[in-house]
């Protein structure tokens, strides 16, 4: 019985040794001559070639230096951000959202970057790149965006006698009894869209002219409450209650749109356009997309024009090597390929004519706040639109409350 | 008079089997829905019918799974993790529970204390503190660094359950061994482990599963997809902004839960022997 | 320190005359054997453990945030923190619902776990193979999955129970929306974070009732005692200090549970109106990148753990100084 213990523990050290052996010599490697790159999962399913191109040109101008990219989720990459700003050990260069980008510029998380050392950089979209500036300097460099569209079902619209394609929304309203008179089954959409989807919602009220909030002299106010706001949110109160079947209190999240679809229960849905890649084999042929329209003929629905930046942690040792290699990777023909790939790039000279593009013509974007942050995980968009549609409060009442809240979040010090 | 005591008692052992089968029906049915899951086509996984047996399976979802970089590597650094900590984990907790369960000494209530203060902590307050202290010794993104923070995360647990499974083992068989003329590690040994063997197995096999699924601090700690352990391989599908593959998920989340089943095959012949055991002892 | 021992075992031997015999654990240990026992333990522990409890208890009183964060300084702001936790009503409405929360989740567990362990007792060994199988099958998913499937189950859209509850009759669960009201999320997490924590409470039982002696159960049988009777005078002092082990850690772990109530109610959903302690803790200490009040509100939580699981952690730290 002795014996057999002994060798047990035995074989236990044997193992700790080994795994000590090849800590130590991995924590070795890592020291000199690499830079480490945090990109998001979605590059390494979506364009790994356009990285690994990235990788060489960078190795190429650097012989001696490695590219160590660590893929991440979006769930919970930034609690490892904020682990690594306090124990070191972190990124050269990370993707970030262009929504998270804000507070962290804020709270000093980034160095500041040579904005004319990046390729188009005069011609970036407006959009992405005010993501990335705070305080007059450019700490982020836009990566790439996506637009909504809307995704529809070319047979289902034929059958219903939609000749062409709706130039406003009311156009879109009365092509949705269309569709809804030829197809009875229960829970069907003629446009899908979760009730309190706020991408959708927001687009509204930019399209009447209105807004979430807004800085005067320092101080944040808020927006919604305003007339044209409260137009917009009337607007997509009554657009959602004639279009769609999801329900009031669902974000469009949950179940996902693409599958809603391919369960044939939908005519059309709004969301990015990748969207189309997900609606089953039975429809991906009827399939189409085309620009949401806006409430004035000739004029688009500002879709909300979300996307990445890339950005060198002020922790980083080796801040110089991170921004060459975030200028390879953001380099024309980088950027052409990832517009290759279905994205919109960082920059108007390289736009071309896709649904996807057309529809980032007209955007917009949330408050540049460094609690903006604080007002998407308390829900406060998402609960007002909520207590509007179940008829909970009415439009005026519910906006003034999520104006003020929000108002008081984004002056928090 | 004696077959028909028999067959009362054969009626009855199949009513038990009976609430067995439907318990087991119940509990398992999330299981079951996963691993058909795993073999549906895309089209039979959102159907507005449920569909309950897949009449033609598909081994895509498989081969998707399995051709996710690192599957492999991140099995193996799992396993290496999770023998580490579960062996020497049982070892010294149990050493700690004979302290606590055969001893008297004045530290004893301290140690107690903390043994089950530890498991009190809300874990999400530790991440960064723990990320810090363990990055001053170059244990981040490393194996050794995960082990030894499953150790102690672990360990409250396995000393505490060890103490109770010691506890309920009268001392008189260790005393009457000791009568006999054996020495007190020999009375240990002859005496307490045997009985100890269902509750050595139960903690081993809870320690196992609790380290085999713990993603928090292995996400934090580990950046390197080529160290990183399974849990952590799994996240990947569901943290993309795309769309999620629901079928691959499934299925590497099946074969994910392969290890762990047949490590307690392995070990769930030791229950049913401590059972006999006891039967003998009489 | 072995002078302790002796008079405390002289203390017990004038106490009870009965056992006047002196065992050999209560003769001072020459070289501390006991101590030599926990050391590794408690080196592991002081290792990985000691520095993070610091760090907490000091954030607690500072004013910290992403900024401090990533200047690793903070300013001392004393008790504010603590002051605006006990101030926040939400806090008080969080506690008494995760207490209520705790209560029915570890209630539930230990019913149904201790009558899996009896019935496993009891079955024949295909099905007891079946069942213990079945039962580790279900505790070796990740919890991320096992929230994956219930999610998909429970879904107002295409999900498997509306559909069952819909053709048992039961009533119409058309599209019906588990999701819609805070009392039915808590009640599907309960039902979730149940049917995760059985298997381990009836494997453990299970393994505890192979101590029970069986030519004891044999013998009362024989004497014709109920089974009622043959449970509470034989089974039940046998397994008391699991059980009493499995209750108090039940208490500890629901009452801090995060992963499933955070990923079945979804981020998106999370409100104080469906707060717990730990989604509270991580919306208004970590999302929030208040790190100060979120290591306040740790402290508070783990005092209140402390408080709400004294009673049991008491009777077990007696049945030990008993037995010893």
């Amino acid at each position: 019985m002795k014996r057999r213990i002994i060798v047990a523990l035995g074989l236990v050290a044997v193992l700790a040794v080994a795994v000590a052996a090849t800590t130590s010599a991995a924590t070795k490697k890592t020291a000199a001559n690499s830079i480490t790159v945090w990109l998001q999962v979605d590059a390494q399913t979506g364009w790994p070639d356009i990285v690994a191109a990235a990788n060489q040109q960078f190795q190429a101008a650097h012989p001696g230096t490695t590219v160590n990219v660590q893929y991440q989720s979006w769930t919970d990459h930034l609690q490892k951000f904020d682990a690594t700003l306090a124990g070191g050990g972190g990124p050269d260069v990370i993707e970030m959202g262009n929504t998270e980008m804000t507070k962290y510029m804020a709270a000093g998380a980034f160095a500041p970057l040579d904005k004319a050392q990046f390729d188009n950089s005069s011609s970036w979209l407006p959009g992405l790149a005010a993501s990335g500036k705070y305080g007059g300097k450019t700490y982020g460099v836009p990566y790439y965006a996506g637009s909504r569209v809307v995704t529809y079902r070319k047979d289902l619209f034929k059958q219903a006698g939609i000749s062409k394609l709706p130039a406003t929304t009311s156009e879109y309203i009365s092509d949705a009894q269309k569709l809804l008179a030829k197809n009875k089954q229960k829970g069907f959409s003629p446009v899908y869209i979760g009730g309190e989807d706020w991408y959708v919602a927001m687009a509204f009220v930019f399209d009447y002219g209105g807004g979430i909030a807004t800085q005067v002299s320092g101080k944040w106010k808020g927006l919604l409450a305003t007339p044209r706001s409260i137009a917009g949110l009337t607007a997509y109160r009554n657009f959602f209650l004639a279009t769609s079947r999801a329900p009031k209190t669902n974000d469009g999240t949950k179940p996902n749109p693409y599958d809603v679809y391919a369960q044939g229960l939908v005519g059309s849905m709004v969301g990015p356009s990748w969207f189309s890649c997900c609606v089953g084999k039975k429809y991906t042929a009827s399939t189409g997309q085309f620009v949401m329209p806006g409430h004035v003929k000739g004029q688009s629905m500002p879709g909300f024009l979300g996307g990445s930046d890339l950005a060198v942690p002020v922790t980083s040792s080796n801040k110089a090597l991170a921004a060459e290699w975030i200028k390879d990777f953001t380099s024309t023909s980088s950027e052409k390929a990832l517009h290759a790939k279905g994205n919109i790039p960082n920059a108007t000279n390289l736009l071309g004519n896709s649904v996807n593009e057309r529809a980032a013509a007209r955007s917009w974007f949330v408050p540049t706040a460094k609690h903006w942050v604080d007002v998407e995980n308390g829900n406060i968009l998402k609960n007002m639109l909520g207590q509007i549609l179940t008829g909970q409060l009415t439009v005026k009442q519910a906006a003034q409350s999520a104006s003020d809240n929000i108002a008081s979040v984004l002056n928090q010090p | 008079m004696n077959s028909s005591r028999r067959n009362r008692r054969r009626l009855r052992q199949a009513g038990w089997n009976a609430v067995g089968l439907a318990v087991f029906v119940v509990m398992v049915f999330p299981v079951f829905w996963m691993i058909s899951t795993a073999f549906k086509s895309n089209e039979q996984i959102i159907a507005l019918k449920p569909v309950w047996f897949p009449l033609h399976p598909t081994l895509q979802h498989f081969a998707d799974a399995i051709h996710k970089p690192f599957f492999w590597r991140d099995v193996l650094n799992s396993l290496i993790v999770v023998s580490v900590t579960v062996a020497v984990s049982i070892v010294i907790a149990f050493m700690a529970a004979i302290a606590l369960a055969r001893y008297r000494f004045s530290l004893r209530e301290v140690f107690v204390v903390l043994v089950i203060g530890i498991q009190m902590l809300p874990q999400a307050g530790l991440i960064i503190p723990l990320y810090v202290v363990l990055a001053r010794y170059h244990q981040v993104n490393a194996l050794s660094g995960l082990i030894i923070t499953y150790m102690t995360f672990v360990l409250p647990f396995c000393v505490w359950t060890l103490r109770g499974f010691l506890l309920g083992i009268p001392k008189d068989l260790e005393e009457a061994a000791l009568v006999d003329g054996s020495t007190r590690v020999g009375a240990f040994m002859k005496i307490l482990l045997p009985l100890m063997g269902p509750g050595l197995v139960a903690t081993s096999v809870f320690a196992f599963i609790t380290t085999w699924n713990e993603y928090i601090f292995a996400r934090v700690l580990l950046n390197d997809q080529a160290k990183q352990t399974v849990t952590v391989w799994l996240s990947y599908f569901l943290g993309t902004s795309r769309n999620t593959d629901w079928g691959a998920l499934m299925a590497a989340s099946t074969l994910t839960a392969i290890p762990v089943v047949l490590f307690f095959i392995a070990v769930q012949r030791r229950i049913a022997f401590g059972l006999t055991a006891g039967a003998v002892r009489g | 320190m072995p002078g302790t021992s002796t008079t405390a075992a002289a203390a017990e031997t004038t106490l009870q005359p009965s056992r006047r015999q002196r065992h050999f654990w209560e003769r001072p240990a020459r070289f501390s054997v006991p101590y030599l026992l926990i050391v590794p333990v408690v080196v592991v522990i002081a290792l990985v453990l000691g520095y993070p409890l610091y760090w907490l208890g000091k954030l607690s009183t500072e004013k910290y945030g992403l900024f401090e964060l990533i200047q690793h300084h903070g300013t001392s702001v004393g008790f504010a923190n603590y002051r605006s936790v006990l101030h926040d009503q939400i806090f008080w409405h969080t506690l008494v619902r995760t207490v209520i929360f705790t209560a029915v989740n570890v209630g539930l567990t230990m019913v149904l776990g201790l009558l899996i362990a009896l019935l496993l007792v009891r079955v024949s060994t295909v099905v007891k193979l079946m069942l213990s199988s079945g039962l580790v099958l279900v505790w070796s998913m990740p919890v991320v999955v096992a929230v994956q499937i219930f999610y998909w189950m429970t879904n107002f859209q295409n999900g498997v129970v509306n559909y069952v509850l819909t053709q048992l009759h039961v009533g119409n669960f058309e599209q019906h929306d588990w999701y819609a009201t805070p009392f039915s999320q808590l009640s599907l997490v309960t039902v979730l974070i149940v049917w995760g924590a059985i298997p381990f409470v009836a494997i453990t039982l299970f393994a505890g009732l192979a101590q029970v002696p069986r030519d004891l159960v044999e013998a009362a049988e024989v004497d014709g005692a109920r089974p009622w009777g043959v449970f509470r005078d034989i089974t039940l002092p046998v397994i008391r200090p699991i059980l009493l082990i499995l209750t108090s850690l039940s208490i500890i772990w629901d009452f801090g549970v995060f992963t499933q109530p955070y990923l079945l109610i979804d981020q998106s959903k999370i409100t104080p109106g469906n707060y717990l302690m730990s989604t509270y803790l991580f919306e208004e200490g970590y999302l929030k990148a208040d790190f100060g009040r979120g290591a306040a509100i740790s402290i508070l939580m783990l005092l209140i753990v402390a408080a709400l699981s004294v009673l049991y952690v008491r009777k077990m730290v007696r049945i030990g100084r008993e037995a010893v």
